[in-house]
């Protein structure tokens, strides 16, 4: 990695600004797309960014996006200051929500959006603290690089 | 083939004044004014006509046929949409105005809204077929194909694989009539009537046929005047009842130039009618950030309330969907397509595309990533030295392209009115 360039740029997110959902992962697709990387790897990224950005939105009070891109590497880390993630084991689990009745009724709260994140990414890191917030942190490597 | 053929929107700096009307208005930021002129940026520009619209000095220019190519055929035929409908007074009924463009010089005039149905026949069968991926995107705009193509690259494989129907009607004249009239191919001329410029690109460089299979893209606007002149002669003669003893205009058919139209008539399925191009731009946002799986299919269409808010419309949209309205309404589920022949007509691939739609994406800040990376980054402390006032008086739309523009080597930052340049 030793001398290569990284773009950074950090965003910030509010709890319930549902209005304004998906503006940063937008933001974060179109620069990927301007540094000219590949279509997998931006869409991997766009879908990652947009559940982390959502799951903000939608749980957590506010957050920051900080997003590192270097040729061969997507970064995303994601810290909220929120409730935080009583069972992390279970928020994994495709189709375990906590979501409320509002927000399935908007179309939210499948219970994909951990299993979603982490599929879209090639490295998946969540830790939480109840009651101060939580920390996902994802990577997406180019298709076709260094594995 | 001539630049003019290749893009169909030009300016005329005779008549641009420089005043930016229309590079606020372009949704993709194809538009600079350098020197006191408009300029269009052919790699970002998708033909959507926004730019047009809102020119006050009529500086913008569309290239459509002209009326004087007819005379390169033996043989010429009308294929109008149905926007055409919705253009003349409340008293004037579709086939009179297929009758007038007769008179205008068509030998004979092709009504689209059987070949509307059939399309929405075909794309029933093809959902059926292929249960996934989704949501399918329809094709019938070329101005979002073009859009997808730049804009969009990775939603390419979702765009559906059927030609509208204006080219589906021209490929099938194209391989009966030779044959009926005794005439080469190249003697008929096949031309769409239309109020949309980007057919004309669609024609010139078709995205999923080898070669299309009209001859030229003729404006409403254009043709307008002729039609009316004829029309207003109330010329109800018995021949034209004669010539068109029974043309039945398709229910699900007619309605296909209204946003929502390529839709309606699909039954049992989830589909998303969007129209306008900034709309259509948010919401294939939404699809590239993995939304809208449970739909089926998405129409798109760039221009207002669809087709018939095409800039080269004459009548106000509103009253022309009013009017279509009627007709849809009077026509009700009338299916008038052979539907015995679609199925042979799909085996055959007469509706489908010849190939896929490949990807054209905008080039990339950079060709190499890492220098991509570090002009991104030079951007953002560009910007951040920009006012955001976005006034447009440095010739990009607004501060964060002007950044942009710099970076690609295109603008300099001194180009902005507000900036003391100290040193860069």
């Amino acid at each position: 990695m030793a001398g290569e360039a990284v773009f950074r740029q950090e965003f910030a997110v509010k709890g319930g600004d549902f209005s304004h959902g998906g503006v940063v992962s937008c933001r974060i697709k179109d620069l990927l797309k301007e540094i000219g990387l590949d279509d997998r790897s931006v869409r991997r990224a766009a879908i990652a960014s947009y559940e982390a950005e959502m799951n903000v939105i939608m749980y957590a009070w506010h957050g920051r996006v900080n997003l590192s891109v270097s040729p061969e590497e997507i970064k995303i880390v994601v810290d909220d200051e929120g409730p935080g993630i009583p069972d992390i084991e279970m928020a994994m689990t495709e189709g375990f929500s906590t979501a409320t009745t509002e927000m399935r009724e908007l179309g939210f709260g499948a219970g994909m959006g951990l299993p979603n994140m982490k599929k879209n990414s090639d490295s998946f890191r969540v830790t939480s603290k109840i009651g101060r917030g939580t920390r996902l942190e994802m990577r997406i490597r180019r298709a076709g690089g260094a594995p | 083939m001539t630049d003019a053929a290749l893009h169909p929107i030009r300016i005329d700096s005779d008549k641009c004044i420089g005043c930016s009307h229309c590079m606020r208005a372009c949704p993709t930021m194809a538009v600079r004014v350098r020197n006191g002129k408009a300029r269009i940026l052919e790699d970002l520009c998708i033909d959507c006509g926004a730019c047009l619209r809102v020119c006050p000095y009529d500086a913008v220019e569309s290239h459509t046929t002209p009326f004087a190519a007819l005379h390169d055929f033996e043989y010429k035929i009308a294929i109008p949409t149905t926007v055409l409908y919705g253009q003349f007074n409340d008293f004037v009924t579709p086939i009179e105005i297929l009758a007038a463009l007769r008179r205008a010089g068509f030998d004979e005039v092709y009504d689209l809204s059987a070949i509307c149905e059939l399309n929405t026949a075909a794309t029933e069968k093809y959902l059926k077929d292929h249960p996934r991926p989704r949501p399918l995107i329809s094709a019938t705009c070329p101005v979002v194909v073009r859009l997808i193509q730049r804009r969009y690259p990775s939603l390419c494989h979702l765009i559906l694989p059927i030609e509208p129907p204006r080219e589906v009607a021209a490929k099938i004249l194209r391989t009966t009539l030779p044959k009926k009239l005794r005439l080469p191919s190249k003697a008929i001329g096949l031309i769409h009537i239309t109020p949309c410029p980007a057919k004309m690109v669609s024609i010139n460089q078709p995205a999923t046929l080898r070669k299309s299979y009209l001859d030229g893209a003729m404006s409403i606007r254009d043709i307008y005047p002729t039609l009316f002149r004829s029309l207003s002669r109330k010329r109800r003669d018995i021949l034209m009842q004669r010539l068109f003893p029974d043309i039945l205009f398709s229910g699900t058919g007619i309605g296909w130039s209204l946003s929502g139209g390529e839709t309606r008539g699909l039954k049992n399925r989830r589909t998303v009618a969007v129209s306008g191009v900034r709309d259509t731009m948010r919401v294939l946002d939404q699809v590239e950030t993995g939304l809208l799986k449970g739909v089926d299919l998405l129409e798109c269409m760039v221009c207002p309330d669809g087709c018939v808010g095409g800039p080269l419309a004459v009548e106000n949209r509103f009253l022309a969907k009013s009017r279509i309205l009627r007709y849809v309404e009077a026509a009700g589920d009338r299916t008038v397509a052979d539907h015995t022949s679609l199925g042979r007509l799909y085996n055959r691939n007469m509706l489908a595309f010849d190939h896929a739609v490949k990807p054209a994406a905008v080039p990339p800040l950079d060709g190499d990533p890492q220098k991509a990376i570090r002009k991104a980054k030079r951007r953002e402390k560009l910007f951040a030295r920009l006012p955001r006032k976005d006034c447009g008086a440095c010739g990009a739309p607004d501060c964060r392209t002007l950044a942009e523009d710099i970076v690609r080597g295109l603008a300099r930052l001194a180009d902005c009115p507000f900036v003391k340049e100290k040193k860069t």
